[in-house]
């Protein structure tokens, strides 16, 4: 490809401005945990005192994302890249699907029962109710790990999932709408799990999920079960989108294995155009086709760090702070919740349009969104391990326990105590996930755009906004946990 | 035009890429900036589409662009170097 003459005084202000961006943000993070590091000193909390300077530890961690993101670049071979993502190992047919999807339905029944049975009836303290117990620990924890380790169990599993067989209809699911009650949705649970108190007190529990089961039967029968689950259902759809990320899935009735993260490689045919929305047989394929499932993405990896990030004491501290000045809290978690998505959302779409412009490329800045926003899951898995994988751990006595007996509640509720490399093996999930997000978003750039200099270049402005994800996810994990202020 | 028009809205504020790309390809009527952009396209989609003299122009193409990206892969290697070493002093001196 012909060269453009360098335009010199551009490229090295550019340059500049970054440099001069980075060293102020480490600078700020350093000088605003100047006094957190005596503080982590003191607590004798979950966050263990680091060996080296807060700020040194995030930069190393941003350093590890560009330093992968550079190292991707060094692989040219489109054939290599596309054989990683296109390798499928066939496993088996239907028969054992069958059994085992009724199998799974009972199972899924008869928790939810008991979720609801025990936490009306059950012992009011959040430990040792079931209903507590098995829906975070083993459900927001447990079943969500499952489903971006091993594969997306959740319509097997779901007691509701007959409702994409009723057969009533009252009108037509809007496609204008798209996917956004879905993010709505899933907005709106991240925001009762963390301000109500359905994670301290049963009874208040057990009224969410049954509350959530009448508005999914409301909206199956107002605009029928299979717009609902696929447009609507926020938990459905957040399961399907962890799900992308597994090795296993059925494809075509048969259960096949592909590298983790690989199936999120959107299809792209033979003349280049990724395919949309509304093309026949092989919509079901594509898991994101517009700016509103980039938005579920986002908001996947936004609300484990909005929730990292109140229950920290440096959080819980910030809004008190606030709070002093006469402002009440959930106008305060209202705007750090909202607007915090904004942001991530904001920076994302900031840099599908950055780089558009920068590689002269005929495909739009919304197009390039959405075609990486698939990546963006394999961020969310990451730091969804990172902040759930101690606590399922640790809670994992408790949850065998509940299980076994259900209508008893046990008299002793034991839990692990974790060892301080767990805390270790935490930056290494929210790394690991940026990493093989940026090979995954490699490979797609690779099947977007036909010059693969144009490819690595797309990816600068990418990597620079997961650069900003991962400084903050690293600052958080590091953070000792505290309950959050004026809640819980 | 391509593949925009089954997700775009008519709200969509983007300007227009295309606006100002002259290069078409004939066989799928995706527009690109430059002619080299499009005989690497129709060289990656439509490899059986070409002619002898598309063929050597591909091939032109490829190597050039062999050319500019180990200019890349140097320039790469000497980030890392840097970030590499800057990294281990800046552990020597603080977390010594």
């Amino acid at each position: 490809m012909r060269r453009e003459a360098p335009r010199w005084p551009t490229r090295v202000a550019g340059v500049a401005t970054a440099a001069a961006v980075f060293v102020v943000g480490v600078a700020l993070l350093a000088r605003g945990v100047a006094a957190s590091n005596a503080a982590v000193g003191l607590s004798d909390a979950a966050g263990d005192a680091l060996a080296v300077p807060r700020w040194l530890y995030v930069a190393t961690g941003g350093a590890a994302i560009g330093a992968s993101a550079l190292l991707a670049g060094f692989v040219t071979d489109r054939g290599f890249v596309a054989a990683i993502h296109r390798w499928r190992r066939d496993l088996g047919g239907g028969r054992v699907r069958r059994a085992a999807s009724t199998a799974a339905g009972v199972v899924g029944v008869a928790l939810v029962a008991s979720v609801i049975y025990r936490g009306f009836v059950g012992p009011q303290v959040s430990t040792v109710n079931f209903a507590v117990v098995v829906t975070f620990a083993g459900g927001r924890a447990g079943l969500t790990m499952a489903t971006y380790l091993v594969g997306n169990v959740w319509p097997a599993v779901n007691p509701l999932r007959a409702l994409d067989r009723l057969p009533t209809r009252i009108v037509a699911y809007p496609d204008r709408l798209g996917r956004w009650p879905a993010l709505a949705g899933i907005l709106l649970l991240v925001w009762v799990e963390t301000t109500t108190g359905v994670t301290s007190r049963p009874d208040v529990l057990a009224t969410a999920v049954v509350a959530y089961a009448v508005v999914a039967v409301a909206g199956a029968i107002l605009v029928g079960g299979d717009a609902w689950v696929r447009n609507a259902d926020p938990i459905a759809t957040a399961f399907r989108f962890y799900g992308r990320v597994a090795p296993l899935a059925w494809e075509g009735g048969r259960l096949t294995a592909s590298i983790p993260g690989m199936r999120l490689v959107p299809d792209v045919d033979p003349d280049g155009n990724v395919a949309g929305r509304d093309e026949g047989g092989n919509a079901a394929d594509r898991l994101v086709s517009g700016l509103d499932d980039v938005a579920i993405a986002v908001a996947l990896v936004w609300e484990l760090t909005f929730s990292g990030f109140v229950t920290t004491e440096q959080g819980a501290a910030a809004v008190r702070a606030v709070a002093a000045v006469g402002i009440p809290p959930v106008a305060i978690y209202a705007t750090l919740f909202l607007g915090g998505f904004a942001v991530f959302y904001g920076a994302f779409l900031g840099a599908a349009r950055v780089a558009t412009h920068r590689i002269r490329t005929t495909r739009s800045p919304r197009s390039l969104a959405v075609a990486f926003a698939p990546s963006l899951l394999i961020v969310a898995a990451g730091y969804h391990l990172a902040h759930y994988f101690g606590f399922f751990l640790s809670l994992s006595p408790s949850l065998a326990a509940a299980l076994a007996s259900p209508l008893s509640a046990p008299a002793n509720p034991t839990v692990f105590t974790l060892p301080a490399w767990v805390s270790a093996l935490n930056i290494a999930f929210v790394l690991g996930g940026h990493l093989v997000a940026i090979w995954v978003a490699h490979s797609t750039a690779y099947r977007l755009f036909p010059s693969r200099l144009q490819a690595i270049r797309s990816q600068y402005p990418f990597v620079l906004v997961m650069i900003g994800y991962t400084a903050v996810s690293l600052w958080l994990i590091s953070l000792p946990t505290a309950s959050p202020a004026f809640l819980g | 035009m391509t593949d925009d028009n089954a997700t775009s809205s008519p709200r969509d504020t983007d300007e227009s890429p295309t606006a100002d790309a002259a290069y078409v390809c004939s066989d799928c009527s995706r527009a690109f900036h430059t002619a080299d952009l499009r005989v690497l396209h129709r060289g990656v989609r439509h490899p059986n589409a070409l002619d002898a003299a598309e063929q050597e122009a591909y091939r032109e193409v490829y190597r050039e662009e062999e050319r500019a990206i180990r200019s890349f892969r140097i320039r790469a290697l000497g980030v890392l170097v840097v970030l590499y070493f800057g990294l281990l002093f800046l552990y020597v001196v603080y977390a010594s």
